[in-house]
């Protein structure tokens, strides 16, 4: 019996069945997903919202343009960059670990969970990286005629608009220099990204168990390795999410 | 490959059917308290919410004691509240705390966890024909992160400064700034732990229903043969799992503001003169958050008190629920717009008019589905064979309650009259009418009709009856004359009406108002002592379907034990509502369709 | 075939890819899609550092972006969740709700573009009416204002 044939010819809606031919397990993932979508498109949507209510933002290309070792070097976006391909890397082999459930392959199941721990932990230390860098990083910012040099919090950041500087400090004479950023720039980058960290920190923890368990022998026992499956689902979810917090803080 | 079949099977069991076995060795524990049984968890919640509703409504009484007799002092007051109520006269500042933890546990404790908790953890899987929920484990945790959050909620009551007094709606800056009022300190942290933790029972707890509805009902039991209670929990458990995530984004937002100096919703703030350093957020931007989450959670309120009405109302009529699909459809419209409207409680803030009309326009919309509910109860009734049960009259008040709150509703919708109506006690008219007394109408219906089915006996009707008639017209009584006093321009929120030229023609008002609501918490009480007598006194049961319902709960032994069905789960052959069809009073769910039978 | 878990809400087994071709092509197709991003992000990045950029050709870039991040979102819970071989009931029980999005999304952004021009506006009242702006405080001094 083919499967289309199975399809066509089930009264999916009239009980006794899931109507989506799936246990209770995976329905309830994917609705929790999209409630968590919820959340973190509240979160992204208040971020516009305010950034549409000021005359000026950020340039995100002035704030995210180095690289660990790098020095000053200029390189915008090619840290985002390395962190967006390793989650997107971290995603095909959650994938291919999934498609090796399928096939009942644990050594498979095994070596692309373990790729995938180490791809998330790969994320989570760039973050702590840029986030250490930005919250290290002293910039030069006038304030009420004077330069200070401050660093980026939720609380303040040297990103606002240029204007001619026109003090005494003969490293600024003749020069254009930063004055203070919008507050919600640090705000909502922090929250934002720590809340996506936070589910990606979560995501690895999932993952781990779910390796233990496989290592263990749980899902060949039980028969199926839907679990993994489930697990996959958050962990493609948090690598969605990356998609949008990727568009919205540094490319727009 | 032999173990891994045995494997399986066992898997199969542990995951889906069988969990009565285990019903016959339960401690006390098990059983009672970390049950894992829907029903057992139902009553959890009913009873959680009760306890709640008890305190949630003496609060009150306490602060009518105030509205009503300003110039008064009680000294019995000073020995229940201590140096909130010094002298025997309520603080402002606690007067203000009162107002937002009634508002608070009433509609969140009360009609959220305590209506659609109850009755969709115990009617679910009664009604599609189901063991248990799909996740009984997830199930047992929603109750208790609904009770931890009791209990944080409950000990903000007691904290130095008391509990939150920024409103139910938590509106910053008074929620944001700390040193606002009193109550925006350490009480309001606590306001906001507590909602974090119920947010997250509210989660748990819909995806359960969700999946459980979606896959678990019983042979025949197709989407549309099901239950009006099942389509209106189903679309609440949506509207909670779509709409508490972006109140939890808000409140993670306050949290920030108000612990780590971001201004997400602070700007241009000046406190005693002093300037504050908070720029370029908007307090506007939390009342949209909120409101997303607000406005369908009135809905998450009315929803199951519209399903427990159709199908209280069409039991006891004998006749179908009139237009079974259009009843579904206005649901699921209700639930649409639910999503759309949220702003039109934003008209004054400071919202752009134009965006205003486009949520005019979405709210007035939201009349013509609650029209179809309520005409189609209405013929419902028409010509029925009425049975005058407490739950009947509770269903027919409801339908009452919803048509008199549901029209002030259009006024407000229009935010031209709105402008002059709104923050006065137009709308605390409007909204106690249409979803507070109105959810707890369907609440009451609910219980009264489901008691033989949680407890195996009945609640005394004697009681039942006079709880009915003082709740209805006491309710009536007490809102009715709060639109003319709201016409007349009277703000609500305020402690004291005495100092008012304007308003001291209502004094008198306000001392009867005040007092009748005595009377209506009183009769409260009496529904609490019929519930308690009754769990133990009340008539026994004997007959397996006492209001000769089609439903498949009635199908179930008079104490139905964990599993719910002693042998197999019964196949479903019809809808639900085939009453006095073919000469037949009813027709049960599980009789197959007669070759002769007439369609209706 | 694998062995099979069957519980009453399963009705058949679903088939699964053999090969994994179709993961890798994603792969390949979500990485292209990042690259132009980037591209696009740097353009943007070029036009910013002119004197005079042009703001409706930053709008259509940064629209365009918009675009292509949708459809890795797309491939995302198509190919990589598996969405796109579930049953069409899930399907559209999934991607039915996210229309919510849409009337979320235009209602908030419009009111917050509502709230700059007010604010653009009231900027132009008379100083009396207007309280004087607070210097923005050097990173010591908010510490200090935290603690007191």
């Amino acid at each position: 019996m083919s499967t289309i044939a199975v399809q066509q010819g089930t009264k999916w809606w009239s009980g006794g069945r899931s109507p989506f031919n799936a246990n209770y397990g995976k329905v309830m993932m994917w609705y929790f997903l999209m409630s968590d979508a919820f959340t973190f498109g509240a979160f992204l949507i208040s971020y516009g919202t305010i950034r549409f209510s000021v005359n000026h933002w950020v340039d995100p290309n002035h704030v995210f343009n180095s690289f660990p070792f790098a020095g000053h070097t200029n390189l915008p976006l090619a840290f985002v960059s390395l962190m967006t391909f390793i989650l997107i890397a971290s995603s095909v082999t959650m994938v291919l670990a999934v498609h090796e459930g399928h096939k009942m392959n644990r050594a498979g199941v095994e070596k692309y969970m373990l790729m995938t721990i180490i791809g998330g932990i790969a994320f989570l230390s760039c973050q702590a990286w840029e986030w250490t860098h930005m919250l290290t990083g002293q910039h030069p910012v006038l304030v009420d005629g004077v330069v200070e040099y401050w660093n980026t919090t939720v609380a303040h950041n040297p990103f606002g608009p240029e204007v001619a500087y026109t003090g005494t400090d003969p490293l600024f004479i003749g020069k254009e220099i930063a004055t203070p950023g919008p507050i919600a720039f640090g705000s909502y980058f922090f929250e934002i990204t720590g809340f996506h960290g936070f589910h990606v920190f979560s995501g690895v923890i999932i993952n781990i168990v779910m390796y233990l368990k496989t290592k263990m022998k749980h899902f060949e026992l039980r028969g199926h390795y839907e679990m993994i499956e489930k697990a996959g689902l958050y962990w493609h979810f948090v690598d969605l999410v990356w998609v949008f917090v990727f568009l919205c803080f540094y490319l727009i | 490959m032999s173990t891994t079949v045995i494997l399986q099977e066992s898997d199969v069991q542990v995951g889906y059917d069988t969990h009565q076995e285990h019903s016959h060795h339960e401690s006390f524990i098990t059983k009672y308290v970390f049950s894992q049984d829907h029903k057992m968890i139902g009553k959890q919640f009913l009873i959680t919410g009760m306890i709640w509703a008890i305190i949630g409504g003496f609060f009150s009484v306490i602060f009518r004691l105030q509205l009503g007799y300003p110039e008064s002092t009680f000294p019995w007051l000073e020995d229940l509240l201590g140096h909130w109520a010094k002298g025997g006269k309520l603080q402002p500042e606690f007067y203000y705390a009162l107002v937002t933890m009634h508002g608070t546990i009433l509609v969140f404790f009360v009609l959220t966890a305590g209506l659609s908790g109850t009755f969709a953890n115990f009617l679910i899987p009664l009604q599609i024909g189901a063991r248990d929920m799909a996740s009984p484990l997830l199930n047992m945790l929603s109750y208790w992160f609904f009770f931890s959050a009791s209990i944080v909620m409950m000990s903000s009551l007691f904290v130095q400064t008391g509990p939150a007094s920024g409103g139910w709606t938590i509106y910053p800056p008074l929620s944001a700034l700390g040193d606002a009022s009193s109550g925006s300190k350490i009480g309001m942290d606590l306001w906001l732990a507590s909602m974090a933790m119920f947010i997250v029972s509210q989660l748990l707890a819909g995806l359960n229903y969700i999946s459980t509805i979606l896959n678990l009902r019983t042979k025949g039991m197709s989407m549309t043969r099901m239950p009006l209670t099942i389509w209106a929990l189903f679309f609440t458990a949506v509207l909670g799992v779509l709409s508490f995530p972006v109140l939890l984004s808000g409140a993670i937002l306050l949290l920030f503001d108000r612990n780590l100096g971001t201004s997400f919703f602070l700007s241009d703030i000046v406190v005693n003169g002093k300037i504050l350093p908070n720029e370029g957020g908007s307090a506007i931007l939390f009342q949209h958050l909120f409101w997303f989450l607000g406005h369908p959670e009135v809905y998450i309120i009315i929803l199951p008190a519209m399903g427990i009405s159709s199908e209280v109302l069409s039991v006891n009529s004998r006749k179908p629920i009139f237009g079974y699909m259009a009843m579904v459809g206005s649901l699921f419209a209700i639930a649409i717009l639910a999503f759309l409207v949220w702003a039109h409680h934003m008209f004054v803030t400071g919202l752009n008019p134009f965006l205003g009309a486009f949520f005019v326009l979405l709210t007035l919309l939201i009349a013509v589905p609650s029209a179809i509910k309520v005409f189609n109860w209405l013929t419902t009734l028409w010509r029925g064979n009425i049975r005058f049960t407490p739950a009947m009259l509770y269903a027919i008040g409801f339908v009452s309650m919803f048509i008199s709150g549901g029209l002030t509703g259009i006024f407000l919708g229009n935010s031209s009259l709105d402008i002059h109506l709104h923050d006065t006690y137009f709308i605390i008219a409007h909204f106690h009418i249409v979803m507070g007394v109105a959810g707890f109408f369907g609440m009451y219906a609910g219980v009264y009709h489901w008691f033989p089915k949680m407890y195996g006996r009945f609640l005394n009707n004697t009681m039942g009856y006079i709880h009915f008639w003082v709740t209805l017209i006491g309710a009536y009584l007490i809102f009715w004359p709060m639109h003319y006093e709201g016409l007349a321009g009277m703000p609500r929120r305020y402690y004291d009406f005495s100092g008012w030229e304007s308003f001291k023609m209502f004094a008198g008002l306000n001392q009867f108002i005040s007092f009748i609501s005595i009377l209506v918490f009183a009769a409260q009480l009496l529904f609490v002592f019929n519930f308690v007598y009754s769990i133990f006194k009340g008539r026994k049961v004997t007959t397996q379907n006492p209001w000769k319902a089609n439903t498949l709960e009635w199908t179930t032994p008079i104490r139905p034990g964990h599993g719910n069905w002693e042998g197999e789960i019964p196949e479903v052959y019809r809808g639900a509502y085939d009453y006095g069809k073919d000469g037949r009073d009813f027709i049960p769910q599980t009789e197959q369709i007669g070759e002769n039978e007439s369609h209706h | 075939m694998s062995a099979e878990f069957l519980t009453q809400e399963i009705t058949f087994h679903p088939e699964h890819d053999e090969t994994t071709k179709p993961i890798w092509r994603t792969f390949w197709i979500l990485s292209l899609l990042t690259g132009i991003e980037l591209t696009i992000g740097l353009i943007i990045y070029n036009i910013h550092k002119g004197d005079h950029p042009n703001t409706s050709l930053v709008l259509a870039f940064k629209g365009m972006v918009c675009i292509l991040t949708l459809a890795k979102a797309y491939y995302i819970v198509a190919v990589f969740m598996h969405l796109g071989s579930e049953l069409r009931n899930m399907i559209m029980t999934i991607v039915v709700p996210l229309g919510l999005f849409v009337w979320f999304i235009i209602a908030f952004l419009w009111d917050g573009n509502s709230w700059k021009n007010l604010r653009n506006e009231y900027n132009g009242m008379p100083p009396s009416q207007q309280l004087e702006k607070p210097a923005q405080k050097a990173p010591a001094a908010i510490e200090k204002g935290a603690k007191d």
